[in-house]
């Protein structure tokens, strides 16, 4: 069976960075490519669910972390998956200057407009891991 | 030296859950009662920094009373702070109090509408009536 | 806790001053050493503007006044102007956080100083500045009314 990509944002609950990445990674599953790429809650590798895990396990893991603290990385690795890939929001921030969200869950215009880059930088890089898979 | 500028508030551990709206609902609930609610008594938890190991997180959940707010029953947010600092005072489930409360679920995790406010509310106000109770203004 | 520092705790954060550095009251610190001397900016500083994003710096060479301009920090909340404490010529900039300014969130008093000056008038800018123990009770006041203003 063909890997899939399993997209975990951080949703960190302090910053705009979480609901940032968050969004994005939504965008990627539901707009960009509904096929190939999925999400599932971080806090279930936590409770050991079995399914969670699973999924990790069998499929690519990719994490968008808000800030450099990398939560997400950290917990899928916890978990004992070595990751696929990783992007952090803050990075997108410095490309892109004239942007800034508005509030940590309403973004505003500029915020969607950063999500929206976001997406596409995410969905850039599962074009590059799903092009590993034979 | 360490000294400590002490003001009992509760922190409020939304699991965030990615996969369904009700964990979605979690974080717009928690910032509610945050940021409008109960501004003064309350300080929100990230629960994916409070695993990742963040002292200051893991501290203040040892220390001062939380509520945990999960989506859905399998609980991530509680059994996670009951592993990693100690039992919640209360611990919320979304889905079981919506259905309760004859609320509908919303019915996208991606966005909550104006429709959806009923929902948030509800679970808004369920949490700021707890920290009522811990704190002694219930 | 640690020996180095002075600490206080509100809410979940930890705020440090630490212990043999000099600060102002626009929340920039400097340290002595040998003929220079390291200039950063305060725990307090970094932790309510948020994460750096963009950071502009003086250039090596740049003469620059106690109390003078020195830079630019910027994050998603604000936009800041950064102050040198001290008077003197810029003899070196931690160059590396202008592509990687977290340095100064994670490790503000470390790895996160930002330039090194050769001090016209030290012992002179020196009085102008707090040692920890007088810039502390400052330093609290200040959280206290940022973490209650909401």
């Amino acid at each position: 069976m063909k890997k899939k990509v399993v997209v975990i944002p951080c949703s960190g609950i302090g910053k705009a960075f979480g609901e940032m990445g968050r969004q994005a990674v939504y965008e990627v599953i539901d707009d960009l490519r509904p096929g190939d790429v999925t999400t599932t809650c971080l806090a279930r590798l936590m409770v050991d669910d079995p399914e969670t895990k699973a999924l990790i396990m069998r499929n690519f893991v990719f994490t968008v972390d808000g800030c450099a603290k990398d939560c997400a990385r950290k917990n899928v690795e916890f978990a004992g998956k070595k990751i696929d890939g990783a992007l952090r929001v803050i990075e997108i921030l410095k490309e892109n200057r004239a942007l800034k969200p508005q509030g940590i869950l309403e973004l505003g215009e500029d915020g969607l407009k950063l999500v929206h880059i976001l997406a596409q930088k995410l969905n850039n890089e599962i074009d590059g891991l799903m092009r590993k898979e034979p | 030296m360490l000294q400590e500028l002490k003001q009992v508030k509760v922190g409020i551990i939304p699991c965030n859950g990615e996969d369904l709206c009700e964990g979605t609902l979690t974080r717009f609930a928690c910032r509610k009662v945050l940021d409008t609610l109960r501004p003064h008594e309350t300080v929100t938890i990230c629960l994916p920094l409070f695993i990742a190991g963040d002292a200051g997180e893991r501290n203040f959940a040892k220390t001062f009373p939380t509520i945990t707010v999960d989506g859905c029953a399998k609980r991530c947010s509680q059994v996670t702070t009951e592993k990693l600092s100690g039992k919640p005072r209360y611990a919320v489930v979304v889905s079981e109090l919506l259905k309760e409360s004859g609320i509908e679920i919303p019915p996208s995790k991606r966005t909550l509408t104006e429709k959806d406010q009923t929902a948030i509310d509800r679970v808004a106000e369920d949490i700021a009536v707890k920290v009522d109770e811990i704190l002694g203004k219930g | 806790m640690s020996g180095d520092f002075l600490e206080v705790t509100f809410d979940k954060f930890v705020f440090r001053a630490k212990i043999g550095y000099f600060y102002h009251s626009e929340e920039c610190w400097a340290a002595q050493e040998g003929d220079l001397v390291r200039i950063g900016v305060s725990d307090f500083l970094q932790r309510i503007v948020g994460d750096l994003v963009f950071l502009k710096l003086p250039e090596t060479g740049d003469q620059i006044r106690g109390g003078g301009y020195a830079g630019t920090m910027e994050t998603i909340k604000t936009t800041i102007d950064l102050v040198c404490p001290v008077g003197g010529r810029i003899a070196e900039v931690n160059s590396g956080l202008i592509d990687n300014p977290q340095p100064i969130n994670s490790d503000p008093y470390g790895e996160g100083w930002l330039f090194k000056v050769v001090p016209s008038e030290w012992e002179v800018d020196k009085k102008n500045l707090w040692d920890a123990q007088a810039y502390f009770p400052k330093m609290e006041a200040k959280i206290k009314n940022e973490m209650t203003k909401k």
